[in-house]
């Protein structure tokens, strides 16, 4: 079944990452695949680290095994580089490295880990990263999920046309919210790194 | 309208395949089955199959629905959530004994809470279908345990569905209806976490028409006595037994892959739940492999389908691995299978290749084990090269989550985190479930307990009982959120209002189930269904006679509001009420437009000093920065940092701070950072920092008039713990730059002034090198202030600090009798003169009429008296002249160098406006020594004897006259330059021979001399005064040979102190003793200087609002987190977070 794939969105409570997975499932479904997804919610909104797995494929149940991701969309960077384990030298990679800081690091507690590091890691031993800089989008931050898919659309066998990410936004999006959700699409469909 | 509702009430004709989550699917199997009615408990995996029916409840009673979607809302769907699960269970029951189908959904935990109901009526009877759908949760993701509720079914001898995924799970449920109805038993559809809230393909298929009648039928089954029960239990037993069940168990089992007619392999495996998805998935992977594994699942698992999997093993299976998740359930059932039926088959299980009953199942583990079994590598690798591999995946700071920023729990917390003391363990925080359960980690860190729901109450009051609460000083309090407080608090309220309990109730009321993502409970029910239940009137009808409710977001009056309830005696409740931010009550909108910032000249910066390199002892600690913001709210005095005024600048801010947090060794290290002499200060400082000199001359406590700081009786405190005073390892050298130690610096003269300019300079890096005309150091400190005021062991033990630090002291070396100071300027990169008054000054009518062997200059008095060598006859009188602290030592020496002398002092000054201490005065007087005020000598003769007469006159304009006989006079009337010290290097000198300098460095005329102490022109004669100027010479000095470019950091205070506008009354005076610890525990709080040490962090470590963010070392607000709640305005305690202008 080497016809499946398995996308891994990672991220902070309240970066939307259920939301987001939401879409993708919606936009698999418009595309007429066989799709699952899987996410803990419960706490999702009081800033913990929120990791859900989308699969595509007969057989499989929306859960990833170690090394089993043939995606990743990072909203953070600790927590895509928490996300490391599922990785494989195949995956493709988008990762938006605005940085949302643990408590622990607030409070001097711990030390925020070395994402140029992590990242220069990917690019060495991944197949494509793409990495959205911290300065370069000028977005707000309720939008930055959908900014990240839309760049993650471009990557090499993206297993979902774009055209129907954008026909699941028409459906699973707030009316009011619809235009920006586009927008923030589309932007991320153009962005390229600088 | 919702699309999904929409779609989840329709019936299809044509399967409609849909993606949705396994709780969803099991929405969806109930409404396949026309279900009437739903009762439910939200809770964590579970919430979102009750939300469903919620949704559809709202949808079909609206009216536009009625009229665009009459077929879908023409027999609305019953929903509610009730109070908790057991009623749930036992509203559903009776709705199902009234012939309508009935679902009931709780997590697990909450079919414990159920159980009572479930237990018995297996016994009787049901009507309609009735389905019990339970949520665990391996890896208790968001449970108190990972129970298996699976048991339930056993236990209660009820059917239980397992499903692996949300397809199962949808069909599952329907035929779990169609089940119950048939053996009129509840049945449980038992699901987990992972299944839950896993999104699948699901087939929405035909809604079953409801051709049932809500009905009552009077039935014997419906009424439990003894005498019928042993009967009903042999029924109970009968309807597990038949063929019905017989038909669902086969429906519910697969045997996969169907091989047909091939051989078949020697492996098999049992799998059930969503550990036979885990298999499926990896199995169909490996298919090409080769290796043959058949796959038994079992979807209904009580009771056992023994059967099926008897005909399973029969058919040549070798070995046999059971999958699934937390206990052996089905893996015990295969073994007692094959131990009946004698088959040689060997089951593998819980404890094989890692499978263990503890934590959830994946695919690694569950492939683990099959490569195991199969002998396969059924796994990719990873693939990752191993190099720096594990540097990025190790040591990630975790990120559990937080309560929200603008979360009014917090804000709850952080009140109680300073109305309740946590240092000791007198209080003991009883917590519950919830939400505000993340009050327990950092910063917050206010619970001892958390158990399962409700049990905060019932925890208080046993501890309570059990460690004699309330007589002991200790108190317990117990912490439960509205939701849980209407599930299961009530019972146990009642019990501690009727068992006279002693125990504190916090009811955070924060509007609604906030966990689970904000649903309806009796105290704030905002849908037109449901009566909300005012939560006042319910305590007080409970018996409860101290109820108040409080607004978290005003600190000061919940502070108050708490420490009254704690105070009482029998049971109080606080409910303390403010809307989460996701309730519509919540007005968030209101609050837009502002923003939250943080002034950065006044957060984490010093008040006390200009130049950063000088030392600070302050540790920034969160329990400083939580007792500031104690002391914030209930301190009394408060003072400006701006009016800090101490000459020698010793941080009383961060002092008293360090006090308050407890940390007294901390306390005297900030007084050592910049005097030498914390304990001599403590013992004889005449305490300017404690007084406000108002603009019009007048002088008061520097307090709002209420009554004054003792900082000098703290520091005498802090000085006199032995164990701290002695450990002078605190006092390093500050800068280590090799440059500076090039300079040679001379200090003349090892008085006050001398060695704390030598202080400042070694500290700094240079050399230096005290002259002093004694054997030994310590000036007036040693030889002229008496022992019974100043401590001379100690006072020598802070002086041999300099010796440690590196200062080389040339003794019995004197100004201009050993040495010429022109010599040591050209010597020495810089030279400090701090030679003191070495001349006292005398009154001509004594020296010509007393003979020299009978009177004393005070100072010298003082020095023999000091140094033991004192000869004065026993019984003599002795008169000393003069009002200042001189006198009153010499007068009071005198008497303790011998109780039957008699000591009169006769000053010019009236008893109010004499220089000396009140407190000296006092003493003297207590002593026995007699005071003549406002009185001068006139006239002096020689009397009998040796002795002499003293003839005083009063200066009040009173005729008085006084007549004294003595045997000694002693003149302390004060002291002079000595010439032959200053009188040379060109230096100028004024008419008291004082050398005259510059006062903003004490840097003469003569290019690199500077002075010190008494014989500065102009410099405040007093311990603190010398200090001070010895100080300000090292800057000067700093500023000649370095170009050090700050002023000295306390001359605003030295110049206040040397003004001759101060005013010369004596400032109010102190109690008599030394403090004892217990005084400063109890006093401290009240004598708090506000807007004090800003260095602190406090609201982070002690706050915690994930909108309080730190960038580059620097507190900021996260504009996007922040929701303008503006307490984080009142917790700081220097003003620096405001509303944005």
């Amino acid at each position: 079944m080497s016809a499946s794939q398995k996308l891994l969105v990672a991220g902070v409570g309240g970066q939307g990452v259920v939301f987001l997975t939401t879409l993708i499932v919606e936009a698999a479904l418009c595309a007429d695949l066989s799709v699952a997804s899987s996410e803990i919610h419960g706490l999702a909104r009081r800033g913990g680290s929120v990791v859900s797995g989308i699969t595509i494929g007969e057989n499989t149940y929306g859960f990833i095994e170690r090394g089993g991701a043939d995606f990743l969309i990072g909203l953070e960077p600790l927590e895509a580089q928490r996300s490391l384990p599922f990785l494989n030298p195949r995956t493709r990679v988008v990762i938006d490295n605005r940085r949302v800081l643990p408590y622990a690091v607030n409070a001097g507690k711990a030390s925020y880990p070395d994402s140029r590091s992590f990242i220069e890691y990917l690019q060495k031993n991944t197949q494509q990263v793409v990495v959205i800089g911290e300065t370069d989008v000028n977005l707000s931050p309720i939008l930055s999920n959908i900014h990240a898919l839309g760049t993650a659309s471009t990557l090499d066998g993206f297993p979902i046309p774009s055209e129907h990410v954008e026909k699941a936004i028409e459906v699973v999006a707030k009316e009011r919210y619809k235009d920006e959700n586009l927008e923030a699409f589309r932007l991320g469909k153009a962005y390229v790194t600088r | 309208m919702p699309d999904n509702i929409i779609k989840i009430l329709t019936s299809y004709d044509t399967p409609l395949r849909a993606c949705v989550t396994g709780n969803e699917a099991v929405a969806r199997g109930a409404i396949e089955a026309s279900v009437c009615g739903v009762f439910a408990y939200p809770g964590t995996p579970s919430t979102e199959i009750s939300e469903v029916f919620h949704d559809i409840n709202r949808f079909q009673n609206h009216p536009d629905s009625k009229k665009a979607y009459a077929d879908l809302s023409a027999r609305p769907l019953y929903f509610e959530f009730s109070v908790n699960e057991r009623i749930a269970l036992e509203k559903g029951i009776a709705y199902s004994i009234a012939n309508q189908r009935t679902l009931c959904c709780m997590k697990n935990v909450g079919m414990n809470v159920a159980s009572d109901a479930l237990m018995t009526i297996t016994y009787q009877t049901i009507g309609a279908g009735l389905v019990i759908v339970v949520c665990d949760d391996p890896g208790c993701y968001s449970s108190s345990n990972e129970q298996d509720s699976r048991y339930w079914g056993k236990m209660a001898s009820v059917p239980v569905f397992n499903p692996a995924a949300p397809a199962d799970a949808c069909e599952m449920t329907r035929d779990a209806f169609a089940l119950s109805e048939q053996i009129k038993l509840p049945v449980i559809v038992r699901m987990t976490t992972r299944v839950d809230h896993t999104r699948g393909m699901v087939s929405y298929r035909k809604i079953a028409s409801n051709e049932l009648a809500p009905g009552f039928e009077r039935r014997p089954e419906h009424i439990n006595i003894p005498a019928r029960t042993a009967a009903a239990h042999q029924v109970l037993v009968e309807k597990l037994e038949g063929d019905v069940v017989d038909r669902f168990l086969d429906k519910h089992s697969a045997t996969s892959p169907n091989e047909g007619a091939g051989e078949r392999p020697l492996l098999g495996v049992i799998a059930s739940g969503v550990a036979a998805a885990y298999a499926r998935e990896i199995i169909t992977r490996e298919a090409d492999k080769g290796h043959k594994v058949d796959v038994l699942t079992l979807g209904l698992i009580h009771p056992f389908p023994a059967k099926i999997v008897l005909e399973f093993l029969r058919d040549g299976i070798g070995q046999v691995l059971v999958l699934e998740e937390l206990d052996p359930i089905v893996e015990n059932e295969v073994r007692i299978l094959a131990q009946k039926h004698r088959l040689n088959v060997e089951i593998l299980g819980k404890d094989y290749a890692g499978l263990s009953v503890v934590g959830e199942y994946n695919l690694d583990i569950v492939g683990e084990a099959l490569a195991r079994f199969t002998g396969q590598h059924a796994m990719k690798p990873q693939g990752f090269p191993a190099a720096d591999y594990e540097k990025h995946v190790q040591e990630l700071p975790p990120r559990p989550p937080a309560l929200c920023a603008g979360c009014p729990h917090r804000a709850t917390f952080y009140t109680l985190k300073l109305a309740v003391p946590r240092e000791d363990s007198s209080v003991i925080m009883c917590g519950d479930i919830g939400c505000f359960g993340l009050g327990a980690l950092p910063p917050l860190g206010m619970m001892d307990t958390i158990h399962h729901m409700g049990m905060s109450i019932s925890m208080a009051q046993g501890l309570s009982e059990a460690l004699g609460a309330g007589r002991g000083g200790r108190h317990l309090v117990a912490l439960v959120g509205d939701g849980t407080f209407f599930h299961s608090g009530i019972p146990s309220l009642l019990n501690a209002v009727y068992t006279r309990a002693n125990i504190l109730v916090i009811i955070f009321d924060n509007r609604t189930i906030g966990m689970t993502g904000h649903q309806e409970h009796p105290g704030s029910a905002h849908e037109d269904k449901y009566e909300s239940v005012e939560l006042e009137s319910l305590l007080r009808g409970m018996g409860v006679r101290f109820v108040e409710t409080i607004d978290p977001f005003d600190i000061k009056s919940c502070f108050n509001t708490i420490n009254d309830a704690i105070a009482f005696d029998g049971v109080s409740v606080v409910v303390s009420k403010s809307p989460c931010l996701f309730c519509e009550e919540f007005e968030g909108e209101a609050r837009r437009g502002r923003r939250v910032v943080v002034d950065q000249t006044l957060c984490n910066t010093c008040h006390n000093q200009d130049d950063v390199e000088l030392p600070c002892s302050k540790v920034v600690s969160a329990r400083n920065g939580l007792s500031k913001a104690r002391a914030l709210l209930v301190a009394e005095n408060h003072i400006p940092s701006s009016e800090q005024r101490c000459p020698a600048n010793i941080c009383n801010h961060g002092f008293l701070s360090s006090i308050l947090a407890g940390d007294y060794k901390e306390a005297l290290e900030i007084v050592r950072d910049k005097i030498l002499f914390a304990r001599v200060c403590g013992e004889v400082c005449h305490r300017p920092c404690e007084f406000l000199y108002r603009a019009d001359g007048g002088v008061e406590g520097r307090t709002d008039g209420s009554g004054i700081v003792p900082i000098k009786r703290l520091k005498e405190f802090v000085s006199t713990i032995e164990e701290n005073f002695n450990d002078f390892s605190g006092q390093k050298p500050t800068a280590a730059s090799g440059e500076k130690r090039t300079h040679r610096v001379a200090v003349i003269g090892a008085g006050p002034a001398g060695l704390s300019a030598a202080y400042d300079l070694i500290r700094t890096g240079y050399d230096v090198t005290v002259f002093e005309k004694e054997k030994a150091a310590g000036g007036l400190l040693r030889f002229a202030i008496p022992g019974f005021r100043v401590s001379k062991e100690a006072c020598e033990a802070e002086i041999s600090v300099l010796r440690d630090l590196g200062v080389r002291f040339e003794f019995d070396k004197a100004l201009g009798r050993d040495f010429a100071l022109d010599d040591v300027a050209d010597d020495y990169a810089a030279v400090v003169v701090a030679v003191g008054m070495g001349i006292s000054s005398t009154l001509d009518i004594i020296d010509i009429n007393i003979p020299v062997s009978k009177r004393y200059a005070a100072i010298e008095f003082l020095r023999e008296f000091n140094d033991n060598t004192l000869r004065i006859e026993p019984g003599a009188r002795i008169l000393v002249i003069g009002g200042g602290n001189s006198a009153v030592d010499a007068a009071r020496a005198a008497k303790r160098h011998d109780a039957k002398s008699d000591v009169i002092i006769s000053c010019v000054e009236t008893r109010d406006e004499m220089p000396a201490f009140e407190e000296e005065i006092e003493s003297a007087v207590r002593e026995g020594i007699q005071i003549i005020d406002g009185s001068d000598v006139e006239a002096c003769v020689a009397g009998s004897g040796d002795g002499a007469r003293v003839m005083l006159k009063s200066l009040n304009g009173q005729k008085k006259a006084w007549d004294v006989s003595c045997d000694y006079v002693i003149t302390a009337i004060g002291q002079r330059g000595d010439r032959t010290a200053i009188g040379q290097g060109g230096l100028k000198t004024n008419t008291e021979d004082r050398i005259i300098t510059d006062p903003a460095g004490g840097r003469t005329d003569t290019k690199n001399v500077f002075t010190a102490g008494d014989i500065t022109a102009g410099n405040h004669v007093s311990v603190i005064g010398a200090i001070a100027s010895g100080k300000r010479a090292a800057v000067g000095v700093r500023q000649r040979l370095e170009g050090y470019d700050l002023p000295y950091e306390g001359q605003e205070a030295l110049d206040v102190l040397n003004s001759p506008q101060t005013p010369g009354r004596r400032p109010p005076r102190h109690s008599d003793g030394r403090l004892d610890e217990t005084q400063v525990a109890r006093d401290m709080p009240a004598f708090e200087i506000f807007q004090a040490c800003a260095k602190c962090d406090h609201c982070i470590e002690n706050f915690g609002c994930p909108a309080l963010i730190k960038v580059k070392g620097r507190v900021r607000v996260d504009d996007f987190l922040c929701t303008r709640c503006g307490l984080c305005l009142d917790v700081c305690p220097n003003d620096a977070i405001q509303w944005a202008t």
